[in-house]
């Protein structure tokens, strides 16, 4: 087990930041602070399952099937947090309904199935797979608090633009969702190359 | 032909196993879904009915297809609710939830589900625009000013007010033909 299976999705290939998959519900939800945070929760509880499953069961299923099986594994556990959160968090459920079923068809899920979990221990799979959730709950964090406090002049619903701040609707709206995600991938590029002392 | 059916086994296998587990989540979420959708809508009843001391969705029935809510006060009616829908909004069906007091006034109104756009359309949700309805009982002037009404449209979005005021039109409509006799009318 080695705890580079767990940052390295935070940081080093943040799946949003740095190998920019799941554009779509990066997109979608991310109109306000709590959707963001939800659907990365969401997301991050169905990646440590299916990554623990796939793992488990890896020496047991044929390469020629193996797709088919990881998506009716991912499709298992995207259903049992869809109806967990439904009869638990119904008005997060109202706001997000839509896209945990989406959550199935999420290339970081089946990317990490393949690209990591397939062929790694069980501890390390799981760890990678609360890593990249992190990473991916981060980053839809960021955005969403971005757009809401532009868009709405509120951050998690509470208002803390001063009154006079116009709300620019743009940033709610799916154009809205480009240009902030632009920003961001300048800025955490930026941030990077500094860190590593100019250039890549 | 060996490979084949290992193929076969590994798929039915998994297959099966996730089908267990779905099993077992559904039936253990089953009630708690049911409660909270319950909760929900009822939290909508209270808000656009007027006081009642019965369970109005349990004393629903159907009339003309449409079901029909009704709050009782010591087994005396106080008010109807119906769930109306219109399709005049700008992103797709609207569903409003309309409360109606026993002299066939609007006592409020609620809107359950829109897909309207953020920031402009769907201030239809909003307090301040669902006031006004209240206490309205002529439905042809619930609508519109663009539309010869009463309703203040909000300035970029009048397609969102119209359908909603369209829906509660309808709904008062219906439910005082149904409900108000002819002289209180």
């Amino acid at each position: 087990m080695r705890l580079s299976s767990l940052t390295d999705g935070i940081f080093k290939n943040n799946a949003i930041f740095k190998q920019m998959l799941g554009m779509c519900p990066t997109l979608a939800v991310t109109t306000s602070a709590s959707n963001g945070v939800a659907m990365g929760l969401a997301t991050t509880a169905v990646l440590m399952g299916s990554n623990f499953a796939v793992s488990l069961f890896s020496g047991f299923i044929p390469k020629n099937a193996r797709i088919p099986c990881y998506i009716v594994i991912i499709a298992c556990f995207v259903t049992v947090v869809d109806l967990y959160m439904n009869a638990y968090f119904h008005a997060l459920h109202k706001a997000l309904g839509l896209f945990i079923p989406l959550i199935v068809v999420n290339c970081i899920v089946l990317g990490r199935a393949e690209a990591f979990a397939s062929r790694s221990p069980v501890a390390d799979s799981v760890l990678d797979g609360l890593g990249t959730g992190i990473g991916f709950t981060i980053a839809l964090t960021a955005l969403a608090v971005c757009r809401e406090l532009v868009g709405a002049g509120t951050v998690f619903g509470y208002a803390v633009a001063p009154s006079f701040y116009v709300p620019v609707i743009l940033a709610v709206l799916p154009p809205g969702a480009f240009v902030f995600l632009g920003f961001m991938m300048a800025f955490t590029r930026f941030m990077s190359s500094k860190i590593k002392g100019g250039g890549h | 032909m060996n490979k084949q059916l290992k193929i076969i086994l590994a798929v039915t296998a998994v297959s099966a196993i996730c089908g267990l587990i779905l099993g077992a989540a559904y039936n253990q979420t089953r009630e708690a879904i049911a409660e909270a959708e319950r909760a929900d809508f009822l939290a909508g009843l209270s808000e656009v009915l007027p006081p009642y001391d019965n369970d109005p969705d349990k004393d629903a029935r159907e009339i003309k297809g449409t079901t029909v809510y009704e709050a009782k006060i010591k087994g005396k009616p106080s008010g109807y609710a119906a769930v109306f829908s219109s399709g005049k909004g700008y992103g797709g069906h609207i569903y409003v939830l309309v409360g109606m007091d026993a002299e066939g006034k609007v006592s409020g109104v609620a809107v359950l589900k829109h897909k309207e756009t953020p920031g402009l359309g769907d201030k239809i949700s909003g307090k301040d625009f669902l006031g006004v309805f209240k206490g309205l009982s002529e439905p042809g002037l619930i609508a519109v000013k663009k539309d010869g009404g009463i309703i203040d449209q909000f300035s970029g979005a009048t397609m969102s007010p119209r359908a909603v005021a369209d829906a509660v039109s309808r709904a008062l409509e219906f439910m005082r033909d149904n409900f108000i006799s002819e002289e209180k009318r």
